[in-house]
């Protein structure tokens, strides 16, 4: 708790110090009134509508329908003969991150806040964003049984740093097992080498913050009781993390891939009682769909990869589909500067390996993830009162041949294909700073996914 | 696990066991014969014939309700609905289907790895030393590999098999077929072409403390032209040393005893007599200027790959008359990039006249091979283009387009078909014949599926 208003206040500063140091970024548009015409519109929560259209006020679907009632002097985009779906969701990134991951200096790092890495100049985000992406989880690495907490973005490429940030998005921590922890460690002789290890790490962290979060409970009843003698136990950042999430503050985002491995992670959650919102990874979901669709955990997992370690050597592409059928929230998500820019095509594979339907496909890449982060209230799909985070494509975007056109985000346009040199109405053309979009890949890879 | 380290080793020294029997004196005339394919695999039982699918014929255009009849491994009719199907022939149901050529991917590392991280399944580069022309992936290449079965079920029926990127000369290709009893079976033309990777990847420069030579690109471009030139030697010695012989066979004294064997060098050579084409590996145009500089230099024939930021100097490779290897279309774009350069690369050198053919250079993700094509015709490439630059224009560049590359009477019945555009993620490939085999669409991954979903 404390923690948490210590870095309010540290983020209110860093925001009045934001704004004079940034003058070459665009300021924060003013949404206007806009209307989006003529379109397909794929709401994914209630079915397809042709030749519909969609009403923006204050950053926010107002209407949608086949006719709706805007002021005369809105904005119109026409949309006749385009595809029409809510922006694309991201429930894995390590974009705009500059390869900083992974603190993999000790395998419990609770405190490492990933919005101190977040770099808003990365051309990722930009990249993403042409690819219909508007929101992107980035988080931690998976050098560390406990990396530290993440930060939910918007993709408003070319405004200032705080603009990129969801406001008010619920806290994630990144927890990982499996390979990499063990294989980062043991190398270097050091605890954990092995699974066993992994797991004894995980609890040990767990069972510390425990004890530490009880005796703040303590220290706080003794002072509400007004015992003026009572002292305060000693602060320490890495604790006060891991005790919001016993205390259901932080959701807890998994990095994992075997079916044991993942039991195990649901059973830890369990006896320690905090919030396990999502497997990632995830690929051997499919041999345990029901026991994880029973705890009620959801998957962020690939459409396809395989084979690239050995915990990765069971994955199949049906796992995603075997998933949902079963009741599992699956979400497909990037782990790449890459696939970010292409998880249409992605989801597109859901239909043939198991036979998605095309609101399902879509599901995956826009109201499941954003449950997953926990903005599902917010953004994800085109309904009434949700953000205006919608992404406009000159083909179906489930087709190979889909391409994004526009891209408004909180009801304003962020990318136009044909806006100046790089589609970008808040960038000014000419030479391009800040980093190219390598961040990840120039980082140690291995321990990503 | 013994089991495993006995195999290793027995396999090791078969391996050195046939190296020592090479004779000498015959290796030097095998410089001169093509690359020749290998026996061809058992017939097939039966003709069959596809009915009533469209055929995609990349030769002749598309045929709606076409008749596609294998035969023996080969195609032995294609047509309209009035072809005449053998009476003995399996009549297969193909309607609603598309049907097309088996697709090729130039560049992959299949058979060279099973597990990504996993060392001791990987044979992927030697890393030693930067000029090893004298490596061979058909020594490596491992038939039985699970990638493959995963890889034909979308479609892919050949493949060039290629070693990593980190050294300068990597050694040896393959072209393989992805079906086979064995890897003599699949190996159709071992050695066919060799990298000549030129992106600075190849440069020793880990850090300052360990880099060795060469650390900078000045040294593996002198790396490189040493080697030709040693190469250039070598053969010259082994010419004067026959011609001694020949000129006065009566007396083979006088022709001394023979150059000592030099396995490195002799890999070279064919390159230099312009036998074998390299495929010329860079991204940048300074890299890619270098690195022609060389290969006119010893007259090397070229096919370019990878090129991925080339686009200013677009004018030029098209006047060079090359084939460029197209695998660059996911590559992020540099700083200064619009975020869709790569997606219309494909696009814009096709418009520029270059033939194109398409790569994954990839290993467990190669059955991806026709989603970037079907993403560079979202971006402007047409989709005859693609379709060739995955079919016949590979099968041109490599030297077999009169076997592969389109459903034409009398080719390698490397037949496929789908449910559905072939370049779309959403299609579903039911059936893939490879000369003439109907493939069981069964792998590791279906068998899991099949399992877990009881």
């Amino acid at each position: 708790m404390r923690a948490r208003l210590l870095s309010s206040c540290v983020t209110a500063l860093t925001l009045s110090l934001s704004v004079s140091l940034s003058a070459q970024m665009s300021p924060k548009p003013v949404p206007q009134d806009t209307v989006i015409k003529g379109g397909t519109i794929l709401t994914v929560t209630h079915g397809t509508i042709q030749n519909g259209s969609i009403y923006i006020h204050d950053g926010k679907i107002a209407e949608v329908g086949q006719a709706v009632h805007a002021p005369a002097n809105a904005i119109i985009i026409d949309a006749t003969g385009k595809y029409v779906m809510p922006g694309i969701v991201d429930a894995h990134s390590h974009s705009a991150l500059d390869g900083d991951v992974n603190e993999a200096t000790s395998p419990v790092t609770p405190q490492m806040m990933m919005r101190d890495a977040f770099d808003y100049t990365d051309k990722a985000i930009y990249h993403s964003l042409a690819g219909g992406v508007t929101t992107s989880l980035l988080l931690h690495g998976s050098a560390n049984m406990i990396g530290g907490e993440a930060v939910v973005i918007k993709h408003k490429f070319g405004l200032d740093r705080d603009d990129l940030l969801f406001p008010n998005a619920p806290r994630s921590i990144k927890f990982a097992s499996g390979e990499n922890p063990k294989r980062v460690y043991g190398g270097r002789n050091q605890l954990p080498s092995t699974r066993m290890g992994n797991f004894a790490v995980q609890r040990a962290a767990l069972q510390e913050a425990k004890e530490y979060m009880r005796d703040w409970d303590a220290y706080d009843a003794k002072v509400k009781a007004g015992d003026k003698t009572a002292k305060a136990p000693k602060r320490d950042l890495k604790l006060d993390e891991l005790a919001d999430v016993l205390r259901g503050k932080v959701m807890v985002q998994i990095h994992c891939y075997r079916a044991d491995e993942l039991l195990n992670e649901i059973a830890i959650a369990k006896e320690f009682g905090y919030n396990l919102r999502a497997l990632h990874h995830g690929l051997e979901v499919y041999k345990v769909a029901q026991k994880v669709a029973d705890a009620h955990v959801g998957l962020a997992t690939f459409a396809d990869w395989w084979g690239f370690k050995t915990e990765a050597w069971d994955a199949i592409p049906w796992n995603a589909v075997m998933s949902m059928r079963k009741g599992v929230i699956v979400a497909i998500k990037s782990d790449s500067n890459d696939f970010a820019r292409r998880l249409n095509q992605e989801a597109a594979k859901t239909i043939r390996y198991g036979g998605a339907t095309e609101d399902e496909a879509l599901r995956m890449i826009t109201l499941n993830p954003a449950w997953i982060i926990g903005v599902d209230d917010r953004v994800g799909s085109i309904d009434v009162g949700k953000d205006a985070d919608i992404a406009i494509w000159n083909g179906h975007p489930l087709s190979i041949y889909g391409r994004v056109e526009k891209v408004l985000i909180d009801g304003s346009v962020f990318f136009d294909v044909n806006s100046g040199k790089y589609g970008l109405p808040f960038w000014k053309d000419g030479p391009m700073t800040g980093r190219d979009g390598f961040g990840n890949d120039d980082s140690d890879g291995e321990v990503d996914y | 696990m013994k089991n495993f380290i006995v195999r290793t080793l027995v396999a090791i020294s078969l391996s050195a066991l046939m190296f020592a029997q090479a004779p000498a004196a015959k290796q030097s005339k095998t410089f001169a014969k093509p690359p020749a394919m290998s026996p061809a695999p058992p017939p097939q039982l039966g003709p069959v014939a596809l009915r009533g699918g469209k055929l995609l014929t990349i030769s002749h255009g598309v045929i709606e309700n076409g008749v596609v009849v294998l035969e023996n491994g080969k195609i032995a009719a294609v047509g309209g609905a009035g072809t005449a199907i053998p009476k003995n022939a399996r009549v297969i149901d193909c309607t609603g289907m598309t049907i097309y050529p088996g697709l090729i991917d130039s560049s992959t590392q299949l058979g060279l790895t099973e597990i990504s991280a996993v060392d001791m399944t990987n044979d992927l580069v030697e890393t030693s030393d930067e000029i090893m022309p004298h490596m061979h992936v058909s020594d490596a290449f491992h038939a039985e590999s699970e990638l493959i079965p995963v890889t034909r079920m979308n479609g892919i029926t050949n493949a060039v098999v290629v070693p990593a990127s980190r050294d300068t000369l990597p050694g040896q290709m393959a072209f393989i077929k992805l079906d086979g009893r064995d890897k003599d079976d699949m190996l159709l033309i071992r050695d066919i072409s060799m990298p000549l990777n030129f992106t600075g990847r190849q440069r020793r420069n880990e850090s300052f403390n360990t880099s060795r030579y060469p650390s900078t690109r000045m040294g593996m471009a002198a790396q490189l032209r040493q080697a030709f030139i040693d190469a250039q030697d070598y053969a010259q010695k082994w010419d004067d040393y026959n011609k001694k012989g020949a000129d006065n066979s009566k007396d083979k004294k006088d022709a001394g005893s023979p150059p000592k064997r030099d396995f490195r060098l002799e890999a070279l050579i064919p390159y230099l007599q312009g036998k074998k084409p390299v495929v010329l590996t860079a991204s940048e145009p300074s890299d890619i200027k270098t690195a022609m500089r060389l290969a006119k230099e010893f007259n090397l024939k070229v096919i370019l790959g990878g090129i991925a930021h080339a686009q200013m100097m677009v004018d030029e490779i098209a006047a060079s008359h090359l084939p460029v290897i197209v695998g660059s279309i996911y590559d992020i774009p540099d700083t200064n990039e619009r975020y869709d350069i790569e997606y219309s690369w494909p696009a814009e050198l096709v418009k520029h006249g270059v033939k194109i053919a398409f790569a994954s250079y990839d290993s467990h993700n190669v059955r991806n091979l026709p989603y970037a094509a079907g993403y560079a015709v979202a971006y402007g490439l047409p989709y005859e283009e693609a379709m060739k630059a995955l079919t016949i224009n590979p099968a041109e560049i490599w030297g077999v387009s009169d076997q592969l590359g389109s459903l034409d009477v009398g080719k390698t019945a490397n037949v496929v078909v789908a449910n559905g555009d072939p370049l779309d993620p959403r299609t579903d490939v039911k059936r893939v014949f490879i000369a003439g085999r109907d493939i069981p669409m069964v792998s590791r991954q279906t068998e899991l599926r099949d399992e877990y979903s009881k």
